[in-house]
């Protein structure tokens, strides 16, 4: 079971055991669903009944600023219902709609929304800044945690089937230190971003077309590899 | 609440933010062109800044776990995938605390409990016969320190301490804390800052104040380090350096030296760089161990370099694996395990993130000398994670010893917390 414990010899110079590096994707995305545990969509499509009036039935947000939820990662939505819930992530429109709910209440409203059919942008794709969006995103590593076709994964939301609007308001907002995730990595990748590359993040994101990797995607673009 | 913290974090994460965006900054920010690879200059630049390499992280699988933030029901603990030695016994001894890490108990049997994320404090305690918990403060950011001391609960929330006086005679109407956050004068820094308290064979509360980011160049008389004050805050006293991020020590019980856990380097391979079980000798208070330039047994940092990184370090009395995330530790000096675990360090593991073939999610037994030779680590608490399939169902991070000689070892995943007993 545990493979790496042993004695420590106390010398400056170590060798390390070789270990394979056996772990695939397909073993990795099995293993991520470990700690999930879907709830009851039905119920938790009766508990939504009073989010649809700023998300949309069925999530399909149909007022800026308001998120889509349909798609999104279940774990995500779940994460961040506690997160307004118990005041650490201040929402004000969210604060008192979340007011006594139970964490069975949350997994039911994350389970509902994760199965929603996913809200689509409607087509207006300006080349030129979707161009520009697309190279920023792989510059900037995001399909490292969002995955290559950026669905996400886990606590890492799904960042197409969103709202430009929305995309471009959360990406300030962590530039700017106004959000956080579960941790901080968002705040240190968008640290010093300008508007203008934001836009075009958000331009590109909500206008790409789902399901398909593109260019910058992890297994065709390895970067530059210090060391 | 929130801007303020933000924008400590904000500058927590400088040398990380910096590494990171300077892709965009480089490439972009000044003109519409695309983004180029980076310039061998550019690169030497991020090499002397340190810590977060974009261009490492082109690993979905190398993305962080997700905390849990709600409670595992009490039949869904995975209590039967619990593994430990012939004779000793596991049972759920709490739950229904989510996020629940370090454990701090009271003279009337009442455990204290920090989180993360969460930012609760748990109180467990004995109600009519029943053991039962309650939330003692919330909406606290990263409230992972607590130490009971003369009757009162000491919380620390990164550079934010509170007291509450006379704890156990007041859970059921908690009383407005002494805010001590001015007289320890802390650090705002949010990264690697969750706090891990003790209280020292010489009267004085000890903690850690962690470095800001993950490998980097830092500011050696305000970061890395491990320091002792008084009970009041007052006289500050740095007693350990070069630490990189520990989140548990304890006090040897026959010689009163500190021994610590710290946690190496990531976005350094899989086998880069291990955890570490320190001593720091009694006469060498101050000392160096080593970051941001030496980890592990005595390993040179590939990004922060300077001539003989290893230099005047103290090295580990044991390492624990790379990426494995040993936090909690403690002495063993109970009665009821066997004799041959008196002085044994229970270490737990929280396990890995940053390593595609997950490690630790265990407690582990550190035996060795006093002086911290001949160290031995072994399994202790095993089947949290499932190797055939990549696969983790609890995230052990502390441990504490009970009257009794029991052992409480807090599972954060699942909100709970075990009791393991022995008998022959």
């Amino acid at each position: 079971m545990i493979t790496r414990v042993g004695h420590a010899p106390r010398r400056l110079r170590r060798v390390f055991a070789s270990v394979a590096l056996a772990a695939t994707l397909a073993a990795s995305a099995a293993s991520a669903q470990q700690i999930w545990r879907p709830g009851d969509p039905a119920r938790g499509a009766a508990l939504a009944a009073t989010c649809a009036g700023c998300h949309g039935a069925h999530g399909a947000a149909p007022i800026p600023g308001a998120p889509a939820l349909a798609s999104q990662q279940p774990e995500f939505l779940k994460l961040q219902l506690v997160l307004m819930r118990e005041g650490l992530r201040d929402v004000p429109a969210m604060t008192g709609t979340l007011k006594g709910l139970t964490d069975r209440d949350l997994v039911d409203i994350a389970t509902y929304y994760a199965a929603a059919r996913p809200f689509r942008s409607p087509p207006a794709r300006d080349p030129a800044l979707y161009a520009r969006g697309e190279t920023l995103s792989g510059a900037m590593g995001c399909n490292s945690c969002h995955m290559g076709d950026y669905s996400g994964q886990r606590q890492v939301p799904r960042l197409v089937n969103q709202r430009e609007d929305y995309l471009a308001g959360a990406l300030r907002a962590y530039r700017d230190d106004r959000r956080s995730g579960t941790d901080t990595s968002m705040n240190a990748v968008m640290y010093k971003a300008a508007d203008s590359d934001i836009a075009a993040i958000a331009h590109y994101l909500a206008q790409r077309t789902e399901g398909t990797a593109d260019a910058h995607s992890t297994k065709a673009s390895p970067g530059v590899v210090l060391r | 609440m929130s801007g303020k913290w933000m924008a400590a974090l904000a500058r927590s994460m400088l040398p990380v933010a910096l590494a990171s965006a300077f892709g965009i900054l480089a490439g972009v920010a000044g003109a519409q062109t695309p983004t180029k690879p980076p310039t061998p200059k550019e690169i030497e630049a991020r090499r002397a800044m340190g810590g977060y390499f974009p261009e490492r992280m082109t690993n979905p699988n190398l993305t962080a776990n997700p905390p849990h933030l709600i409670a595992t029901p009490l039949d869904q603990i995975p209590l039967d995938r619990i593994r430990v030695p012939e004779g000793f016994k596991v049972e759920v001894w709490a739950h229904g605390i989510p996020g629940g890490r370090m454990m701090a108990r009271a003279p009337g049997g009442t455990v204290f409990v920090g989180t993360r994320t969460i930012g609760r404090v748990y109180a467990v305690y004995e109600q009519n016969g029943q053991r039962v918990s309650k939330v003692v403060a919330e909406k606290l950011v990263q409230p992972n320190g607590v130490l009971v001391q003369n009757g009162s609960l000491y919380i620390a929330a990164i550079n934010r301490v509170f007291r509450y006086d006379n704890i156990e005679a007041n859970l059921e109407n908690i009383p407005t804390p002494v805010d001590m956050t001015e007289a320890f004068k802390l650090p705002p820094e949010v990264h690697h800052n969750w706090k891990f308290l003790a209280f020292g064979p010489d009267g004085k509360i000890y903690f850690q104040v962690g470095a800001p980011c993950n490998a980097c160049e830092i500011n050696p008389g305000v970061h890395g380090q491990i320091r002792r004050y008084n009970l009041d805050g007052s006289g500050m006293e740095i007693v350990a350096r070069g630490v990189r991020n520990t989140v548990g020590f304890d006090f040897h019980p026959k010689t009163g030296e500190l021994w610590f856990t710290d946690n190496g380097r990531d976005w350094a391979g899989e086998n880069g760089f291990e955890d570490e079980l320190n001593r720091l000798p009694a006469n060498m208070i101050g000392a160096n161990f080593g970051f941001p330039y030496c980890h592990a047994n005595g390993q040179p940092d590939p990004d922060v370099r300077v001539p003989n990184p290893c230099a005047n370090t103290i090295l580990p009395v044991a390492t624990l694996g790379a990426h494995t995330a040993a936090l909690g530790m403690r002495f063993y000096t109970g009665k009821m395990f066997p004799a041959d675990y008196q002085n044994s360090i229970m270490i737990a593991r929280r396990g890995s993130w940053n390593r595609t073939e997950r490690a630790g999610y265990d407690v582990v037994r550190v035996t060795t000398t006093p002086d911290g030779r001949n160290a031995r680590v072994t399994p202790f608490m095993t089947g949290f994670l499932d190797t055939a399939k990549n696969a983790y169902y609890g995230r052990p991070v502390d441990v504490l010893q009970l009257p009794d000689g029991s052992l409480l070892v807090a599972d954060e995943q699942n909100g709970a917390i075990y009791r393991v007993s022995y008998s022959r």
